[in-house]
């Protein structure tokens, strides 16, 4: 193998370790707004779960449970998101705010309590890389693709069964109908509250096992707000990916090599700042919307409560 | 199979909606549910179908008392309900609608073949057209309502409520449709249609019950009754059909003239070469079915959207490019179709919707200060010279009824030097009362040399009013009729459903 090849590898498995989190959030903010569930709350879900993760991986050396706690703590937040705006009807985008800022506040005094002592960095162990038989062995992309840890194979299992739940299934079918015209799903007989709670839920266990995933794949270490607005590009990420997992996963994939290629050129020695590559995911972001002008495909009823005694 | 519903009662912030209605209908009828807007004919058939609560009464099936918690419940036994706003979910195709929320063979992984097969099995039995394939975006109101009817027969629905169904189709259509519902009910089916329309009842029903303000007023066989007796139920009071009276306009030097007037967007063509003119005191009428360009041609003419092509002339000069602002102060007025999005704040008092529009009228301003004082004399004023029922100029305009809504619009725009006035849909949803008054101004206002352009999906309105009548269909242009003693009211009503008006 050449060297150009290697860095081309290197490179792309860089931009999936970027990527998993970003698509694992991504996956569930898109079955949330499919269903009219709009939750800008991603950000704090993630930390939320993030930090959890590292806490109980740290506490109990289990990746197991340290994973399953960051999702629980994530369900518990899509569950409150859902409350707040299926149930009492209150307003989706400052809920997800509230979320956000409430799960940041939290986890850095949380954090501060807990390790603000400490002289070094606490850290935890990630989890091994697993390269899958026959199908790691596929020059270029096979080491990028199929060389990971577990986790990462999850993320591909997640994005083919969402792919099919969303496409194939008649549940994919109710949740656009809910997403789309309420009304109309509530009159053919579905139950508009609870799929969008099942959606919400759903949102928050992902957002759960992004934050996780960083925690034990990504970074194995833990510092305050350690998601730095990777909550945001995944929202970015669904708009631009159209609510389609697939889709989502080669957008993340594309905003993850922006960094790749940034601390490529970093190692090399290139003099351009960070800071440019840090702002490619948003240019490429806002450059994608600005075409996308007028072509929008968002449910008809994203952010709007269902109320089945309203009258019009 | 036999629905009763006893002393039904419902009550919507306060107000009784239902003050104890008794509704009963059964298979192999087709019962006719008559009334004006605001009788409670919705209200009660949302009851039937689960989406309201009553506050009080029962309802048996077969004798037997039932609780219809939701549509579900309702389907569950073989009610069905298709409401005037279709529900139906747009992204959607045609056969994922019909089966939405079912469980069909292979649920989750339901059999689309299967499906599609029965429906097109269920679309020859009944009449009804329909292609499963196809997406619900870019469908026509018809083919909607036969998808909507079509969910219901796949669900085995047995009793069909269907509210206000022919208020979205051109007479043709309509003919059609009722042969629909005559298929349905010789099936053994039971079809409740909402309507107040009294031709139509008259026209399709083999049983009538009239609700007049929340009240069941009259229940009756067809046979046993007529169109005197039932208009006199629906009303309260004998109704008095509005003369055309034909009047002699010279329209040798018109005011407006829209010539060629063409609107797309992106491939859709809105208005498609659109030439009329309207002469001083005239009123044009534009007759249609709802959604063929009516919106456009109003809001193309005051200034709302930008015409694709051709132009428009007001007293001589070209608007097109103008602002709206230009055009109000050059004599132009708007009456809305839709009142609470385009016409008033609903929260707002009187005094503030009436700045709304002159909040720019220099006799209003003081140095940029808006003269309050001014505001209120001229609305005390409006609502005397109007009769507008309000509590006071200080009330939000939301707890006013519809019809003296519509007046103050219409009166705000009356206290201006008005030479064009375009009034789309003035009487839509009011009482009988407000409608004469609100026609009445219209007349008068055409007599004192102001312009009218009509634009109405009554066609019994238009020809009541208009002098000149055209028809729009699919945003072009059928032809224009002079409204004498020779219209022929069957011909219009063919051009309402695409009949091009030869030598024109």
């Amino acid at each position: 193998m050449n060297d150009t090849a290697l860095l081309v590898t290197n490179l792309l498995f860089a931009s999936v370790r970027m990527a998993a989190p970003l698509t694992f959030a991504g996956i569930g903010e898109s079955v949330s707004q499919t269903s009219g569930v709009l939750n800008i709350g991603v950000e704090g879900m993630m930390l939320g779960g993030a930090f959890t993760c590292f806490l109980v991986t740290t506490y109990t050396n289990s990746f197991l449970l340290g994973i399953l706690a960051g999702m629980l703590v994530g369900l518990l937040f899509g569950t409150l998101h859902a409350l707040i705006c299926v149930t009492a009807k209150q307003d989706q985008t400052i809920s997800g705010l509230a979320i956000n800022f409430f799960v940041l506040g939290l986890t850095s005094f949380f954090f501060l309590v807990l390790f603000g002592q400490a002289s070094t960095l606490p850290d935890i162990k990630t989890l091994p890389v697993v390269p899958l038989p026959l199908l790691s062995k596929i020059p270029i992309l096979g080491p990028a693709f199929f060389s990971h840890d577990l986790l990462t194979y999850v993320l591909y299992i997640v994005i083919i069964l969402t792919t099919i739940f969303l496409k194939k299934t008649d549940y994919g079918i109710q949740l656009i109908a809910v997403g789309e015209n309420p009304m109309a799903a509530d009159t053919s007989g579905i139950p508009v509250k609870r799929l969008r709670y099942f959606a919400s839920m759903f949102n928050g266990l992902m957002c759960g096992l992004a934050g996780s995933y960083m925690m034990i794949v990504q970074f194995g270490f833990y510092i305050e707000n350690i998601t730095a607005g990777r909550g945001y590009i995944a929202l970015a990420a669904v708009t631009l990916g159209r609510r389609n997992p697939v889709a989502i996963f080669f957008v993340s994939l594309l905003i993850g090599l922006t960094e790749g290629v940034q601390f490529t050129l970093q190692s090399l020695g290139v003099p351009i700042p960070s800071q440019v590559f840090s702002m490619m995911p948003y240019l490429v972001a806002v450059i994608v919307l600005l075409f996308s002008i007028g072509r929008s495909n968002d449910p008809s009823a994203l952010g709007v409560p269902y109320d089945r005694q309203e009258r019009s | 199979m036999q629905i009763d519903m006893r002393n039904i009662r419902k009550t919507f912030f306060g107000a009784p909606v239902l003050k104890g209605v008794d509704f009963c209908v059964h298979s192999g009828e087709i019962h006719a549910l008559l009334g004006e807007n605001g009788a409670g004919k919705s209200t009660l058939m949302n009851i039937l179908y689960g989406l309201y609560k009553p506050d009080d009464g029962t309802i048996t099936i077969d004798g037997e008392e039932v609780s219809i918690e939701d549509p579900r419940d309702a389907l569950s036994q073989g009610i069905g309900m298709v409401h005037q706003h279709f529900q139906l979910v747009n992204t959607l195709t045609v056969s994922e609608n019909i089966t939405l929320g079912l469980r069909e063979t292979g649920y989750p992984f339901s059999k689309r073949k299967l499906i599609d097969q029965r429906i097109k099995e269920l679309s020859e039995t009944f009449g009804l057209d329909v292609d499963p394939a196809k997406l619900i975006k870019g469908l026509s109101v018809g083919e909607r309502q036969r998808i909507e009817i079509m969910k219901l027969l796949y669900r085995s629905a047995k009793i069909f409520i269907l509210d206000e169904p022919t208020a979205v189709l051109s007479p043709p259509e309509v003919e059609s449709f009722f042969n629909v519902l005559r298929e349905l009910r010789n099936a053994g089916n039971g079809v409740v249609i909402i309507t107040h329309k009294i031709g139509e009842v008259m026209q399709i029903s083999d049983r009538v019950t009239v609700l007049r303000d929340g009240e069941g007023v009259l229940q009756s066989r067809l046979e046993d009754t007529n169109e005197h007796e039932l208009s006199k139920a629906m009303i309260g009071r004998t109704l008095t059909q509005r003369e055309h009276e034909i009047r002699s306009i010279d329209v040798t030097s018109p005011r407006l003239v829209l010539q060629d007037v063409t609107i797309h967007d992106g491939k859709l063509s809105l208005l498609q070469n659109l030439s009329i003119s309207i002469a001083p005191g005239e009123i044009m009428g534009i007759a249609g079915v709802d959604g063929n360009g009516q919106q456009e041609l109003a809001e193309a003419i005051i200034g709302i959207r930008k015409l694709s092509s051709g132009t428009i002339t007001f007293n001589g000069n070209k608007v097109d490019g103008r602002s709206i602002i230009d055009r109000m102060n050059n004599g132009m007025g708007y009456i809305p179709a839709d009142r609470h999005n385009d016409a008033i704040l609903l929260p707002m008092n009187l005094n503030q919707n009436l700045l709304l529009k002159k909040h720019l009228d220099p006799n209003y301003l003081n140095h940029h200060f808006l003269k309050r004082k001014k505001a209120e004399s001229t609305t005390k004023n409006l609502i005397k010279e109007f009769f507008i029922k309000t509590p006071s100029e200080n009330t939000a305009i939301r707890y006013l009824s519809g019809g003296n809504q519509q007046k103050f619009v219409l009166a705000r725009e009356l206290d201006s030097d008005l030479q064009l006035l375009i009034a789309f849909q003035p009487t839509r949803g009011l009482d009988l009362g407000a409608t004469d008054f609100i026609q009445s101004q219209l007349l008068d206002l055409a007599n004192r040399g102001v312009s009218i352009l009509l634009i109405s999906t009554d066609l019994q309105e238009i020809i009541s009013l208009s002098d000149r009548i055209a028809v729009l269909y699919k945003g072009e242009n059928m032809g224009i009729l002079e409204n004498d003693d020779q219209l022929d009211i069957a011909l219009v009503g063919a051009m309402m459903g695409g009949k091009r008006l030869e030598n024109q």
